[in-house]
């Protein structure tokens, strides 16, 4: 009960702002719950990931892009760049409504895991690359960024979260992201395109 | 959650609407020779179907059954457009032109509305 509560308050903290110091408090939760639980209740043949922490990984790597949309809205004078990060905001944020409201339906908890984590190490990275950079600098990289993302994101998704998961609700749900991510993809390959 | 039953409730409400009034003043049989109502679901990036073809003042619905938000835009210049069409959200319209529209949010999602010769 009490591993749950603080892997609820690691998760709110991820999905709230991932601004980089919340990694220790994940990385804690997500050790103590290894800990605390040795085996997935019942779980015949055992997937890679269960479906608690793949809907970690699909809140978390969401809400990174949205973050990268709001610094891009911060930094960029650029009309193309901050129509897209606007898109990007909005889309990831409907995709973390609906996946948020699937979660509590099904009464699945958000479980970090290591895929959380590498996430958010990741991000903490670009974050400190950003800081660094300004004007045309910026917008290239923010588009690159958002180019290599995607397509990271996508074969995850197809690779990974789609194939391990059990609830043919929440399967459906990431499948029909796909079309959203590729299509993301593309634009973010056009945008990078322009800042040869 | 509560919310988004709220928003389902009003959009089933609205179809149920659209539904109900669907002859207007000129005739209550369904084989009706007067304008008639159709249909674009948009779901999974897409609008279905992609080409409608329809008589010159008839209705067309468009229903966002997809997960984001989506517009439905006059391609290429936007000379009518819908609001941003929320999850479940539904624009109308009567269709007086063929024309060609897309989604101004997803500017790879584009279909057509053709009037019948
Ligand atoms: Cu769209």
């Amino acid at each position: 009960m009490r591993f749950s509560a603080a892997l609820g308050v690691a998760m709110f903290i991820l999905a709230g702002c991932n601004s980089g110091n919340n990694d220790q408090a994940a990385a804690t939760a997500d050790s103590a719950q290894a800990a605390a639980t040795p085996a997935p209740e019942a779980a015949p043949q055992q997937p890679a990931l269960n479906d608690a922490q793949i809907a970690s990984i699909a809140v978390t790597a969401n809400q990174i892009d949205v973050d990268y949309g709001k610094i891009a809205l911060d930094k960029s004078k650029n009309p193309e760049i901050r129509k897209f990060a606007e898109t990007m905001i909005k889309d990831h944020s409907d995709i973390i409504k609906q996946a948020t409201a699937l979660a509590t339906k099904l009464n699945v908890t958000p479980e970090t895991n290591k895929t959380t984590q590498d996430l958010l190490d990741g991000q903490t990275k670009m974050n400190e690359t950003f800081k660094g950079l300004t004007g045309d600098a910026f917008d290239k990289a923010y588009a690159q960024n958002e180019a290599a993302y995607h397509e990271a994101v996508v074969n995850a998704v197809k690779n990974t979260l789609i194939p391990n998961t059990q609830n043919a609700e929440l399967k459906s749900l990431i499948e029909s992201v796909v079309p959203l991510l590729d299509h993301h993809l593309q634009m973010a390959k056009d945008l990078a395109a322009k800042f040869k | 959650m509560k919310k988004f039953i709220q928003i389902v409730a009003v959009c089933f409400s609205v179809c149920l609407i659209l539904a109900g009034c669907d002859n207007g003043s000129s005739s209550s049989t369904v084989e009706s020779t007067g304008p008639q109502r159709d249909t674009v679901i948009i779901k999974l990036m897409a609008f279905t179907p992609d080409t409608l073809t329809v008589n010159k003042g008839d209705t067309v619905v468009w229903i966002n059954q997809d997960i984001v938000a989506h517009d439905v835009s006059h391609f290429p210049d936007r000379a009518w457009h819908s609001d941003t069409l929320n999850p479940q959200n539904v624009f109308v319209k009567v269709i007086d032109d063929s024309s060609s529209y897309f989604c101004s949010i997803h500017p790879t999602m584009r279909a057509t509305v053709l009037l019948k010769k």
